[in-house]
């Protein structure tokens, strides 16, 4: 099946969060109680009840009265997702057919490691230490049905469709690379930004943790190469040499 | 045939203890490492494996570091012998090579007790780490790194643990009794800690 | 609105202000980033950088309550630099006519037109007139240099807006101004469309008529009315504000904007010559002449037997205003607190925050004896009697809270702001005790009509003799249950008689077959083919949902249905030239085809391509059958010259019953709209109802408004935990400088205060609001929505209304309260 993605254009967004509603809403996510902070950014970061916020970055312009962006934060569904390759529980992170990175909160073991491995720091953990995340609305584009998020949102500021496609479209549209193409084995949430990447919140250059990709290569297979070697050592020495005899040592 | 003691019934109940939940912690670590889900038929599920590994690491860490204290005063004296032993390569390079007298624990062993007490402490303590995930600024990376001496202790002490077990039993027969009875032969003795023999008195 | 929300993006040109769509209609936005990603250019004015202005390609920012001097100022651009459409101007618009030589304008009468009484705060609009020949016709100069002609009269009073003085009354920068003006004036070529949205932000002033007013007179200048991509749009806040207001939610007008009656005009008669606007002019189509076939229809329906002929239809059955009496939404809170009102039926609204001055509502409640509250949900008004400074126990009024449904739990149309009516099914019965509006309705109807069977009194007629054919009855008579679709045929009304244009007990066609004699009936005319029979099968049109459309407009016709006749953008026959072609081929609404074969015949029968065309006539220039394009019109032209409004037939500056000024720039003598009523005066009034201008007291100006998280007062969201997640607290925006300057902490707990109430709210630190230079002074603004209530969240956490704050005044026409500016305090809490 062909890997699917969401577009996300923060020139489209409005920042009107039907899209955070949506996904409470598909999701059937708990409100959490939150106050005003002084900004229209609530809440203030991801929760395991919240897999999708809306960023709103203010800024100053020269050319304008303010800048005001808005920009989706969630889980960017990487190719080469940081969160399954650390993650120690079969099954509990995992790509669906479609690309996405879905969880099940059953074979979660709550040891968060996926949230260091992680290069976007989005999972969250809910009460019961179980991992909590966008998941491209698994159960719904497994159905044909598109996000909740890119069906609700009214400008097409989210949009859903076959990844390739979904690039074409955006190269003629003028976007020449969009963020997440190519990082991370390419995303499955990309964004198609003016502006350098940092300008929206975003890492230029996301990556999973260097020490992360050294355990991926090296220590875990040293792991059971180091196990069989040692006992293979074991072995050649008892054969080509042999135990230490106690007789005749006087 | 004189008998003598080697172990206390202390040092063979904490050599075990260690030993134990090393296997444990190793062998579901494996598990964590490879996703081998076989291991569900001994402990049910990975969520148990998880709270078994961790409360094994938690008896393994307490074992470790009476451990640590008790071999202390013996372990990290290093002497001309040890250099000498290291010399002849612990008489394992062939079968007739010959070790200089040694006292109660050869420059072997205190190697791999100090590879035991680095390692161990390493992954005892980035073990709790990601367990526990203290209050730090900077968790996530606390954790990867936590992670990353996690499994390079663990990567060492893979190689290390097999290779003692090697020595303890058919690389060196008889020696295995001593974690069991505590004691061994006056004559098995003299041959591999002469010194010591002879310090006690014997 | 004139056009549709399709038709946004349509536009080359989207001027927004007045409105923010991107929160309060982030739908529409929808179309606009179609618009734009087209290369259509999106100028947002506003006081605050919205997240509306956050899309822009152009933001001005303007002082709240100038919008006149803002648009006043785009006029002169226009015409100082010859930028309107002539050919339009002169042939579509009263441009060319020549307007009463006695007539004066305020820059002649220091602030006033000619005839204002000011002891009655009313023009006496005599030489608001044009010369007329001996035909009774308006005499016209279509060269457009007679100076007493509508355009040369535009040009003079609109000449005083300079860019200079537009600035430094707004507050605009003259180069942003410019910039706007350049951009939006670009599309008075024929090539080129402009549309404008706007919502509360225009209507809730004291001048809120001319701001659209003043907007309409640039329309008509761009060529921008009847086009696709133009028009002037107002975005209604509710989904169903349109429908309703179709059907009578004002005081004024009956269903279909028929007038409601006064006492004096006594019988059918004496209505319809009143009311019945006549054109001398043979080329004018005015519809409205038709309104004597739509009253006699609308009593038919609500009446039927019991209106005859004999009994003029029952034309006594129906309310009467006292003369010049008001009831408007001031008014009657105004009454009611004066204590003469014993009972009130709130209807899905919540005026305890809604209302401007909200503080004098709550303690206009507790002068009733009784109150209905019909609502979702408890509200502050339901519980106005424990609210903040309610003392419970001095309070009589008897509070009755009737639940009524969702609209996910009742069938019927809902007719969007392009008057586009769609209708909706039932999803689930209705929870628990709850029951539509409708057999809310049906219920009181009964029990009434009970009562008056059982007990008599005073005047039974009107209720006795109503129609009510809404569904099955019981023995008693009474219906069962309401049929929404029995209501929807009712508005479209019936053949009443066998006629020529069809059979008795059939359902109308459309307005068109409608008759004067009471031959038919019809409860709303606009709506009359809204459900109708099409080869002898009743069809509801407004469940059709068909995605044909035309031209790539957008059209959509067999989408649902729009009033009138399918019509998706009216004054479509402004959208050619004299010969029936487009102006603009590529955005063809219609087009005249004189070889159009008809679909029966397949002969010959030339006539209109495209959208429904504003009637079937040929086009202009066709000497004997041509017609004008403004069919409402009695005179068929676009106004330019606007005499039907009270206070003026040229929009012209006021400044804000409270503003940051001692006196209006434009005019020193008149610095508030002369034709306002003031419930505050130098006589005196209700402590309730003061308001302090260019008081030091309270020195910025305030504007309210909604935000995309929270519905109207939020009634509905505020219940809804997702929707108070991510807005849970009232707040303030305050500029960077004004915070500065009262050393108040982004974040931190202010206080706002008006000279009628004050509120607290978190304060937003923030570029969105900049300190405007005002006549050489720096003025601070303010905003807070009005979406907060001190009854839910239950431990008060919200906050409460804006509305607090607001003053009691309205707009000269509407009486629209002026909540978007007014004067406040800021200090921290």
């Amino acid at each position: 099946m062909a890997r699917k993605a969401l577009l996300i254009s923060p020139e489209l967004c409005i920042g009107c969060r039907g899209c955070q509603t949506a996904c409470k809403s598909w999701n059937r996510l708990p409100a959490t109680k939150t106050v005003n902070k002084g900004s229209a950014e609530n809440p203030p970061d991801l929760t395991p009840n919240l897999y999708n916020k809306i960023r709103y970055v203010e800024m100053p312009s020269n050319s304008n009265t303010v800048r005001w962006l808005f920009v989706s934060q969630r889980c960017m569904h990487c190719d080469d997702a940081g969160c399954i390759k650390i993650c120690p529980a079969p099954g509990a992170l995992f790509k669906t057919k479609e690309g996405a990175v879905g969880f099940d909160k059953d074979k979660c073991i709550g040891c968060k490691l996926c949230v260091a491995g992680c290069p976007f720091d989005v999972p969250r953990y809910d009460e019961k230490d179980k991992v909590s995340k966008c998941h491209l609305c698994s159960d719904r584009i497994a159905e044909g049905l598109m996000p909740a998020c890119a069906k609700t949102c009214p400008t097409g500021a989210i949009a859903y469709g076959d990844r390739d496609a979904i690039i074409g479209k955006a190269q003629k549209a003028g976007y020449q690379k969009l963020y997440g193409q190519t990082d991370l084995g390419g995303l499955g949430i990309m964004y198609a930004f003016k502006d350098t990447p940092k300008v929206y919140g975003m890492d230029e250059s996301p990556a999973i943790p260097e020490t992360i990709v050294f355990w991926h290569k090296v220590l875990k297979p040293l792991a059971y190469w180091g196990l069989g070697g040692a006992a293979a050592v074991s072995l050649l020495h008892y054969l080509v040499i042999g135990p230490k005899k106690d007789e005749g040592g006087e | 045939m004189t008998i003598i003691r080697k172990a206390s019934a202390f040092e063979i109940l904490n050599h075990w203890v260690l030993a134990a939940s090393f296997f444990i912690l190793a062998i579901s670590g494996f598990g964590f490492l490879f996703h081998l889900e076989q291991l569900n038929a001994v402990f049910g599920s990975f969520n148990v494996m998880k709270d078994v590994h961790n409360y094994a690491g938690l008896v393994f860490t307490a074992s470790l570091i009476l451990t640590i204290f008790h071999y202390l005063p013996v372990s990290l004296k290093f002497g001309a012998d040890d250099i000498a032993w290291f010399l002849k390569g612990g008489g394992y390079l062939s079968k007739k090579a010959k070790v200089p007298p040694q006292d109660e624990l050869n420059a072997g062993q205190k190697l791999y007790y100090i590879v035991i007490l680095l390692s161990g402490l390493a992954i005892a303590a980035s073990g709790f780490a990601v367990w526990l995930r203290p209050q730090v600024p900077d968790i996530r990376k606390l954790v990867v790194l936590s992670h990353l001496v996690h499994n390079i202790a663990f990567d060492l002490m893979i190689i290390a643990v097999p290779l003692h077990i090697y020595l303890a039993t058919l690389a060196n027969p008889g020696t295995l009794r001593i974690m069991i009875t505590g004691t061994v032969p006056l004559e098995w003795a003299k041959k591999r800690h002469a010194k010591w023999v002879q310090r006690i008195g014997y | 609105m004139t056009n549709h929300w399709i038709d946004f993006k349509n536009a080359d040109v989207i001027l927004v202000m007045g409105a923010n769509p991107a929160e309060n209609h982030p739908v529409s936005m929808k179309w606009i980033m179609k618009a734009r990603e087209k290369g259509a250019k999106l100028i947002v004015v506003d006081p605050r950088f919205t997240r509306t202005a956050a899309k822009a390609d152009i933001y001005a920012q303007m002082r709240s309550g100038t919008d006149i001097a803002f648009l006043g100022g785009m006029i002169n651009y226009i015409l100082s630099n010859n930028l309107y459409f002539k050919d339009y101007v002169v042939n579509y618009t009263n441009a060319s006519f020549l307007v009463n030589p006695d007539f004066k304008g305020p820059g002649e009468l220091n602030g006033v037109f000619s005839g204002y009484d000011d002891k009655a705060r009313k023009y006496d609009k005599k030489t608001w007139s044009y010369q007329m020949d001996e035909r009774g016709i308006a005499k016209k100069d279509p060269a457009l240099q007679d100076p007493n002609c509508a355009f040369q009269l535009l040009k003079k009073h609109y000449s005083r807006y300079t860019l200079d003085k537009v600035s430094s009354i707004t507050g605009t920068p003259k180069e942003k101004l410019i910039e706007v003006y350049k951009t939006y004036a670009s599309t008075g070529k024929p090539n080129r469309a402009g549309t404008e949205l706007y919502a509360m932000g225009w209507t809730q002033h004291t001048v809120g008529t001319q701001n659209i007013r003043a907007m309409s007179i640039i329309q008509l200048l761009l060529g921008n009315m009847g086009v696709a991509g133009g028009g002037i749009n107002a975005l209604r806040g509710a989904s169903n504000v349109q429908g309703s207001t179709d059907h009578g939610l004002l005081f004024h007008i009956l269903p279909g904007y028929l007038p409601v009656p006064s006492a004096a005009v006594v019988d059918l008669k004496t209505y319809i010559e009143k009311f019945t606007p006549k054109a001398k002019d043979p080329k004018s189509v005015n519809w409205w002449g038709n309104r004597p076939k739509y009253i006699t229809s609308y009593l038919k329906a609500i009446y039927g037997d019991n209106a005859t002929t004999e009994n003029d239809f029952g034309y006594s059955y129906l309310p009467k205003l006292d003369e010049g009496m008001n009831c408007s939404w001031l008014m009657l809170f105004d009454r009611m607190f004066k204590g003469k009102f014993e009972g009130f039926f709130v209807w899905g609204q919540n005026p305890a925050c809604s209302s401007g001055n909200a503080g004098k509502v709550r303690k206009a409640l507790s002068k009733l004896k009784w109150m209905v509250n019909v609502t979702l949900f408890d509200d502050e008004t339901g519980s106005f009697w424990r609210g903040p400074d309610a003392d419970p126990k001095k309070i009589q009024t008897e509070v009755f809270q009737l639940p009524v449904t969702t609209i996910a739990e009742k069938e019927g149309s809902v007719t969007n702001s392009g008057r586009l009516a769609q209708w909706r099914y039932r999803v689930i019965e209705p929870i628990g005790e709850s029951k539509p509006d409708s057999e809310i309705i049906n219920e009181l109807y009964f029990r009434i009509k009970r009562l008056y069977q059982k007990q008599g009194g005073k005047f039974p007629e009107p209720i006795m003799n109503l129609t009510w054919n809404y569904g099955e009855k019981d023995a008693s008579g009474k219906v069962r249950k309401v049929n929404t679709h029995d209501v929807a045929k009712e508005i479209n009304g019936y053949y009443l008689e066998d006629l020529k244009v069809g059979k008795k007990g059939h359902l109308c066609t459309n307005f068109v077959t409608l008759q004067a004699d009471g031959t038919t009936s019809c409860g709303n005319w606009i709506y009359s083919g809204s459900y109708t029979e099409k080869d002898d099968k009743v069809v509801n049109m407004m469940a059709r949902r068909g995605k044909k459309d035309i031209g790539g407009l957008g059209l959509y016709p067999e989408w649902a249905w729009a009033w009138p006749l399918n019509r998706k953008i009216i004054y479509n026959r402004a959208s050619v030239d004299l010969n029936g072609n487009p102006w603009d081929p590529k955005r063809a609404v219609i087009k005249w085809n004189p070889n159009k074969p008809d679909p029966k015949t397949k002969k010959t029968a030339p006539g209109w391509d495209g959208d429904v065309p504003d009637g079937p006539a040929p086009p202009m220039a066709d000497e004997k059958a041509g017609k004008y394009p403004f069919i409402m019109r009695a005179d068929g032209m676009g106004a330019i010259f606007g005499p039907g409004l009270a206070d003026g037939p040229f929009p012209e500056h006021y400044e804000p019953l409270e503003c940051p000024l001692s006196e209006n720039p434009m005019s020193k003598k008149q610095r508030i709209n002369p034709t306002i009523k003031l419930f505050y005066t130098k006589e005196g009034g209700l402590p309730e109802d003061v308001f302090l201008s260019g008081d030091t007291r309270y020195p910025y100006v305030a504007t309210t408004y909604r935000v995309t998280e929270h519905w109207q007062t939020g009634v509905l969201t505020r219940h809804l935990p997702w929707q108070l997640e991510m807005m849970p607290q009232q707040f303030v925006e305050i500029s960077k400088e004004l915070a500065a300057e009262k050393g108040i902490e982004n974040g931190s707990k202010v206080i706002v205060s008006s000279a009628r109430g004050k509120v607290w709210a978190i304060a937003w630190v923030t570029d969105r609001f900049k300190p405007f230079k005002v006549m050489n002074t720096t003025v601070h603004q303010v905003g807070l929505p009005w979406c907060y209530g001190w009854q839910h969240p239950e431990d008060g956490s919200g906050g409460d209304s804006s509305n607090l704050l607001t003053p009691t005044i309205g707009d000269a026409n509407t009486m629209i309260p002026e909540s978007k500016a007014f004067m406040v305090n800021v200090e921290k809490a």
